[in-house]
């Protein structure tokens, strides 16, 4: 049953991500999905590939993302 | 086992390491990349034709003592003929394009680093990484490994464009990109099709699992996997829809860089070109895929090239619109015309180059590259000009020069296809190339010189490049005189691989 | 109910349609290159669902396990080394994405593409 809802909080944090308008926000909850990525490769019986995802996937991409952000502008529109 | 065929891959690579160090130190990063430019062009014709089986992990069936402790199931299934590793094979089709491409690369390399005073290790670092790439994709045997150097070479050309100062440049990088990213997902999830289809990534794996009758050709996810990976194909040669960011990348780039982008193109054309005709051409209508997006490139960029007022952009649409004739050649799928195709390639490859090159050389004394603002300019560098004029008659396809024995090649494999209207677009399309090549020569060197036009009178064309346009000249005017001496080798190549 | 297989295999589909919506449809660069992520994301997920194997083990071959039967049920290990190389592919491509979008920010003032990017072919 777990797995099912970790998919479904997966596909929402994307969605979330994608109309969140405050970048920086935006760049916290891809982490989420990066999170639920890493657990549903444990429970697909690849623990090596979760162990790389989890540091890629929900520490240095939304980093990455925030840093960026961060430089550039923070809210989306330009005003 | 040949230990020479993955050096080609390590050297380049292990140089870009090393030049990425050194960045900031002039004299070995000169010294370092000449001499391992130098090397490229010459380890082909060292090594023997074979496979090389990293980890030496051969196919089961060549393993006797592994193959007596499995289960009997497995050692009779078809599964014991699979490759295990990645399998690199080297080949006649290697040998030529890896010696020419090495020949472009070592010009390209050798004008940038005797035309500047402190050269840069990480721009350096770029150009290997992606030879690297590309020989690898020549040489790989393996659809993963395709991925990956796809991807390598995507990066590398996007940081050569970033090392120029040339207006736009970052937008065009990064759209290049997106594009990019965009499509590398896709191949890989065609990819992963294809491995869920088969269970392994090996070409020859592949192919042996459709011809047994273990996968089913006209099933739909192999059609969709022919479909992905024909996408990333697409973006990475530059046919449509990709063509206009093709084009523009090459007018960002440095005129000896856009040679070697060019090259890139072309070798990768060839490479994924042929392993999707290896693996999907029992699907009939691939070829027509083929021909279709082809021609649409051709006519396409002809008329872009024709409407551009950057003499870079319309050299860089005539390119990508040359790339076209090679497609035709691997559509129309006959031996002879595949030959007429790699050898169409192999031309692209040398007479691109000398274009970029040659037509770069007007940006050492003119500051504008605005076709409506140049003029006149033959009476600064005639000689060069000739060359240039030279090197557009071959791409034009007059004889006795390289272009125009491929190009009838191709003509004659069409009408012997049973393909009359093919050869008829073909040469219309020739013409019209010509016309679009004759129009840009003459705007900017033979039309009246406008009043406005600021030339630098005193400034001499570096001898480096001089000596690039004319060793591609010599070696396009061999090539057409003597086209045996690639196309024997060429057409066995093909005719063992259908 | 759907097993964990075919799940995955949807998420990884929805991962893949709502990377291409934000990639295709968004304006702001940041925002296209989050949907990029998200595509590789779903590729990758695809790639490791295709291995599951329903009620298999981790393809660790560990002392004492029988050969015959760890074949059988062990999940396939090929596509696992295939996504830990495309994972580190997707993280620098993301990484030269942003560093040339922060350039051009410093250049241009704007993440809008179609301001930035719109007119940069000439």
């Amino acid at each position: 049953m777990i797995e099912y809802i970790i998919m479904f909080i997966a596909v929402l944090g994307c969605i979330l991500t994608i109309v969140q308008r405050d970048l920086l926000k935006a760049a916290i909850l891809s982490g989420i999905t990066g999170i639920c990525v890493t657990i549903l490769f444990q429970i697909l019986l690849a623990p090596d590939v979760a162990l790389t995802q989890a540091i890629v996937g929900s520490a240095i991409v939304p980093v990455f993302l925030a840093l960026a952000a961060y430089k550039t502008q923070r809210m989306e529109d330009d005003d | 086992m040949n230990e020479l065929i993955p050096l080609m891959v390590i050297i380049p690579i292990t140089c870009a390491l090393l030049l990425n160090l050194f960045h900031g130190y002039s004299k070995p990063v000169k010294y370092l990349s000449f001499v391992v430019a130098l090397i490229l062009p010459i380890i082909p014709f060292l090594a023997n034709y074979g496979l090389h089986f990293f980890g030496g992990h051969v196919p089961l069936i060549d393993n006797s003592l592994l193959l007596n402790q499995l289960p009997s199931n497995i050692s009779s299934s078809i599964i014991s003929n699979f490759h295990p590793g990645i399998v690199y094979s080297f080949n006649s089709l290697s040998k030529i394009f890896i010696f020419f491409f090495g020949i472009v690369t070592f010009l390209a390399i050798f004008s940038y680093i005797s035309q500047n005073k402190k050269v840069s290790g990480a721009y350096l670092f770029l150009i290997f990484m992606g030879v690297a790439a590309i020989v690898a994709l020549i040489l790989t045997d393996d659809i993963f490994n395709m991925y990956i150097f796809f991807e390598i070479s995507a990066l590398t050309q996007v940081g050569i464009i970033l090392a120029s100062k040339i207006k736009n440049n970052y937008e065009v990088a990064l759209k290049y990109l997106f594009l990019g990213s965009i499509g590398g997902p896709m191949m890989l999830m065609g990819i992963g099709f294809l491995l869920g289809l088969v269970g392994s990534v090996n070409i020859a794996d592949i192919m042996l699992a459709i011809n047994s009758g273990f996968v089913d050709p006209l099933s739909p996810l192999f059609l969709l996997s022919f479909g992905l990976i024909f996408f990333g194909w697409l973006y990475s040669v530059g046919l449509p829809p990709f063509h206009v960011i093709k084009a523009s990348v090459y007018s960002k780039a440095l005129p000896s860089a856009s040679a070697i982008i060019q090259g890139f193109s072309v070798m990768t054309f060839i490479a994924i070109g042929l392993i999707i005709i290896r693996i999907f051409s029992v699907v009939k209508f691939v070829n027509a895929f083929i021909i279709f997006f082809s021609l649409a490139g051709m006519i396409l960029s002809l008329v872009l090239a024709l409407s551009s007022n950057d003499f870079r952009k319309t050299i860089g649409f005539l390119a990508v619109g040359e790339i076209g004739y090679i497609g035709l050649g691997f559509g129309i799928g006959t031996p002879l015309s595949i030959t007429a195709g790699l050898f169409q390639g192999l031309n692209e490859l040398i007479i691109s180059a000398l274009l970029f090159i040659g037509f770069g050389t007007i940006l050492y004394f003119v500051k504008t590259s605005k076709l409506s603002k140049l003029g006149g300019l033959i009476s600064y560098h005639p000689k060069i000009a000739l060359f240039v004029l030279i090197g557009g008659l071959a791409m034009a396809g007059v004889p006795p020069l390289n272009g125009f024995q491929s190009k009838l090649a191709l003509v004659q494999s069409a009408l012997s296809a049973g393909y009359p209207e093919l050869a008829v677009i073909m040469i219309l399309l020739s013409i019209i190339t010509f016309t679009v090549f004759v129009n840009v020569f003459h705007r900017i060197y033979l039309k009246p010189k406008p009043l406005d036009l600021e030339v630098k009178p005193d400034v001499v064309i570096p001898r480096s490049t001089v000596f690039s346009i004319l060793i591609l000249l010599i070696i396009c005017i061999i090539l057409g005189i003597i086209p045996n001496i690639v196309t024997t080798p060429l057409f066995n190549y093909v005719g063992a691989l259908i | 109910m759907i097993d964990v297989q075919l799940g995955a295999l949807i998420t990884s589909g929805a991962f893949i349609i709502i990377g291409l919506y934000a990639a295709i449809f968004l304006d702001n660069i940041i925002k296209k290159i989050i949907g990029i992520s998200f595509i590789e994301e779903g590729a990758n997920l695809f790639l490791i669902a295709l291995a599951y194997k329903n009620g298999g083990v981790v393809p660790i071959f560990l002392p004492g396990f029988d050969a015959n039967w760890f074949a059988q049920n062990s999940a396939y290990p090929l596509p696992h080394a295939l996504v830990l190389t495309s994972i580190v592919i997707g993280a620098s491509t993301l990484a030269v994405m942003l560093a040339i979008t922060m350039v051009i920010y410093k250049k241009k003032g704007s993440l809008s593409a179609t301001k930035v990017l719109g007119d940069s072919n000439e």
